[in-house]
């Protein structure tokens, strides 16, 4: 009888009211009923989902399935054979879609394998891998299909063919120059074919469908784990009933992983518990002032650096705008010369956010989470202002002085992308192979390195703003993506598995997710979207070369497509709702005044629902008084009511005389 | 897929695939799980619902579950016996309900069965004492033990009658976004 009740509160309600069997099973029918008919209601999706959810064994779901299933026959109006067949091949066409699904699913073994031995925020960097190289992949396929495979076929005249020699691979100058990987070797004629194919309109708005595809996918995530994550009201961290009941990893397989979780989850009591026996010392004000002040050193050290590293990054870029290619291309040095902004660029990158973390080991936290989030906005400041100085650099100086300029830009990525590439192999070998020989062999006590999923994620996202801002100067960038994100997802994995142990610290794991989508989004995906966004709209396109040459900004190939279609009385409408709606500022000013409303009445109906949660726990609260409350008078009545009928058989006389007080006293009407 | 497979009916995988979270090749995967753990006993041919079950003792020792401190809870949680001795469908609906794609409500459900070791629909200190137990050997004291109990029985109960209903656990799971990816394995 364990599994055989249908909400597992009510199952002891249930016997201890003393119910004989019939009732009971009497009870259930009516309940199944119900199931049925309120199942019965549902949309068909809504209905199967319902039905996996609900809390009984196997046989019993298949029941009230089947039970479903007959009363939606009996509703309907065609045959009952031919809907049946049409609703199964429906659902067995859908299922079919997702096991096809599973089959593009790739490395499904290799994450199992990382899950069970390192936990689920370890998991989640490879998933977060997985998931950036998916973009990549779609970007290079629709930047293929829709912009070089035309431009191969009808290729522009090659003005000089320099010999391929081994430096272009780091460099991206020389043979690569007027190859269908930079923007210069696109040409913005249009192809004569029986859809006349305008090259320019194509270059145009297949990057614009892309980064807009992008950003809805972006914003669609950020929200779903938002919604998942913060929306409902969270407990302490440091709680026992958390930590006992709802943290331990299930996943985790490995038989010298669980020991280490279980050491962790030990320690971490202890610790709790101490902090829970010491008094809480009142901080004193000096105290309060000395912490306060360490944290503004701190913070202050950290712009510093950061602003430091982009002085110099932009001292460094302007002195050496000298190559150009009209230099002779055989000239090694000044082309590996190019090179030197890029490994300094990285350099950055790899010390400056140790110097950070040693900055923060001399202040002291009172919260661990705090410390991981200002170590992330440090890291996010400091790489989003390298490449804001370098941006800057490349929207202001580079057009002026460069001829194919836009070229320059996107060799300029190139070599950062080859380069930051180079260095995380440097990393990994440095940071993770030597240090755990250092940890195991020469220093015991420094230990096993830990992987830092923070500092990680963050190199992953740099990764990607460079590979977003280098997809309209270099469409066929994403390939190198592609290639780096494979190479790397194994390297880490190795190295994970021989050199690192998993993280000591692993609450809120689903929040800090969170916060990398939202980084994903907010400084990187913006920031590209508004350099793209200005240099299609305001910057002089390089005239003799590119799709784009020739026009006063790219945008102006939109202009002259609008004008070209105000003719013909059938395209007549796009031309209106360009001219009038798109371009009208009246327009903007409606959406944003909408949309402010809108998000006036949702936030109001937020605090609301806030409100209500409030009340209806402290609902359960009284609830569960009352239920016990309830549950002793009726225990109490019902060993009144035995008491009373063994006294029956004894003394005829007496009893009926009892018998007719004892029915008067005892209030029936419960 | 060219081999007709013969090991369900069509019909008993539409029940499958409408009843659980797997599809019909996870089915059909799971079944090969289920034949291996016991060769003799599980029968290829499932057409005419066999009633058999595999004992918890061969259960256990899985590789996804013969190192978790609850391997022995987690599957007397599915057993109808009360046992541990599953058939193939509480063996399906086991890695159902652990499968990502289940709800945290169905989750939550059944997380509660897995943590009252007394089988008493309520979470009192002695299954909180087990439970630390099994998950912290020699770590901390038996004083120290009773101390952590106790305040996480504080700390979750609601009602007040110093035991974790499931309305309290339930309550405690919804201030921990983490439950969702935790209470998870794969298979």
């Amino acid at each position: 009888m364990r599994r055989m009740s249908v909400f597992p509160q009510h199952g002891t309600a249930l016997e201890t009211l003393g119910l004989t069997a019939n009732e009971i099973r009497q009870e259930v029918e009516n309940k199944t009923s119900e199931l049925v008919s309120d199942l019965v209601n549902l949309s068909a999706g809504g209905r199967f989902q319902a039905i996996r959810s609900l809390p009984m064994s196997f046989n019993e779901r298949k029941t009230i399935r089947n039970r479903v299933n007959s009363v939606k026959l009996s509703k309907t109006i065609l045959s009952a054979d031919c809907r049946q067949q049409v609703s199964r091949s429906f659902r067995r066409f859908r299922a079919s879609l997702a096991s096809a699904r599973q089959h593009l699913v790739v490395w499904q073994d290799t994450l199992k394998e990382i899950g069970g031995r390192f936990g689920t925020s370890v998991l989640s960097y490879f998933l977060f891998l997985k998931w950036l190289l998916k973009f990549n992949l779609f970007s290079f396929l629709i930047n293929f299909c829709f912009i070089t495979i035309p431009q191969i076929v009808h290729a522009p005249n090659i003005s000089s063919v320099t010999g391929f020699r081994g430096l272009e691979l780091l460099t991206g100058v020389g043979y690569f120059n007027q190859t269908v990987l930079f923007y210069g070797g696109y040409n913005g004629e249009v192809i004569v074919s029986t859809p006349a194919y305008n090259m320019q309109l194509a270059y145009f708005f297949t990057i614009a469908a892309y980064l807009v595809l992008c950003g809805v996918s972006l914003i669609y995530s950020m929200s779903r784990s938002f919604q998942n994550n913060f929306v409902l009201e969270t407990g302490p961290v440091s709680g026992g009933a958390w930590r006992l009941l709802c943290s331990w990893d299930f996943g985790v397989v490995n038989e010298k992983a669980i020991q280490y979780n279980k050491n962790n989850l030990g320690i971490q009591l202890k610790e709790s518990l101490s902090e829970r026996l010491q008094e809480k010392n009142k901080t004193s004000l000096s105290d309060r002032i000395k912490r306060l002040s360490l944290h503004l050193l701190a913070w202050l050290l950290s712009l510093g650096l950061a602003l430091g590293s982009g002085a110099g990054i932009y001292f460094l870029g302007t002195d050496k705008l000298t190559f150009n290619f009209d230099n002779d291309p055989n000239d090694l040095k000044a082309e590996a010369s190019t090179l030197l902004l890029p490994v300094v660029v990285s350099l950055i990158n790899l010390i400056v956010p140790l110097l950070y973390s040693l900055i923060s080991k001399m202040e002291s936290y009172s919260n661990p989470r705090a410390q991981i989030y200002i170590s992330i906005i440090r890291n996010v400041v400091l790489k989003m202002s390298l490449l804001g100085i370098l941006c800057f650099y490349w929207l202001n100086f580079v057009p002026n002085k460069i001829s194919c300029w836009e070229s320059f830009v996107g060799q300029s990525v190139y070599r950062l992308l080859i380069i930051d590439f180079i260095f995380c192999l440097i990393g990994i070998f440095f940071g993770e192979f030597l240090r755990n020989v250092i940890g195991t062999m020469c220093i015991q006590s420094l230990g096993v390195p830990e992987f830092d999923i923070a500092r990680n994620v963050l190199d992953l996202i740099y990764a990607q703003t460079l590979a977003w801002i280098g997809i309209y100067f270099s469409p066929l960038l994403p390939v190198m993506q592609v290639l780096k994100l494979f190479i790397i997802f194994y390297l880490k994995k190795i190295s994970l598995s021989m050199n690192c142990q998993p993280p000591k610290h692993t609450g809120r794991a689903a929040q800090i997710q969170t916060v990398f989508i939202a980084l994903l989004f907010f400084p990187s995906f913006v920031g590209t979207l508004s350099m793209v966004a200005f240099t299609v709209w305001r910057l002089r396109p390089s005239d003799q070369c590119g799709p784009f040459q020739g026009l006063d900004t790219p945008f102006y190939a939109i202009f002259n497509w609008i004008d070209s279609i105000q003719d013909p009385p059938e395209s007549k409408w796009v031309w209106w709702i360009f001219e009038n709606v798109l371009r009208s500022e009246l327009f903007y000013y409606l959406i944003t005044l909408i949309i402010l409303v809108i998000t006036f009445f949702l936030w109001q109906i937020t605090q609301g629902r806030k409100q209500l949660i409030k009340t209806l726990r402290e609902q359960i609260v009284n609830e569960g008084k009352d239920k016990v409350f309830l549950l002793n008078k009726l225990q109490t009545i019902q060993k009144q009511r035995r008491e009373m009928a063994s006294y029956i058989p004894q003394d005829f006389d007496q009893t009926t005389h009892f018998n007719t007080n004892w029915m008067s006293t005892l209030p029936f009407e419960m | 897929m060219g081999n007709k497979q013969t090991i369900f009916t069509d019909e008993q995988l539409d029940a499958y695939q409408d009843c659980t979270f797997f599809t019909r090749k996870e089915i059909l995967r799971l079944h090969g799980r289920y034949h291996e753990l016991a060769p003799h006993l599980v029968p290829m041919d499932y057409t005419n619902d066999p009633d058999v079950k595999i004992p918890l003792a061969l259960i256990v020792n899985m590789p996804e579950l013969k190192e978790n401190p609850f391997r022995n809870r987690i599957v007397e949680s599915f057993s109808e016996d009360g046992l541990g001795n599953l058939s193939f469908n509480d063996f399906v609906d086991m890695f159902s309900v652990l499968s990502e794609m289940a709800p945290r409500e169905l989750k939550a459900i059944y997380a509660f069965k897995i943590y009252d070791f007394n089988v008493d629909n309520y979470i009192c200190k002695e299954d909180l004492e087990q439970t630390l137990n099994r998950l912290t050997k020699e770590e901390l004291t038996p004083e120290e033990v009773v101390l952590v109990c106790e305040k996480a029985i504080e700390e979750a109960d609601l009602d007040g009658d110093s035991k974790l209903s499931f309305a309290d656990f339930e309550n405690m799971i919804s201030r921990a976004p983490d439950f969702l990816s935790t209470f998870h394995i794969r298979i």
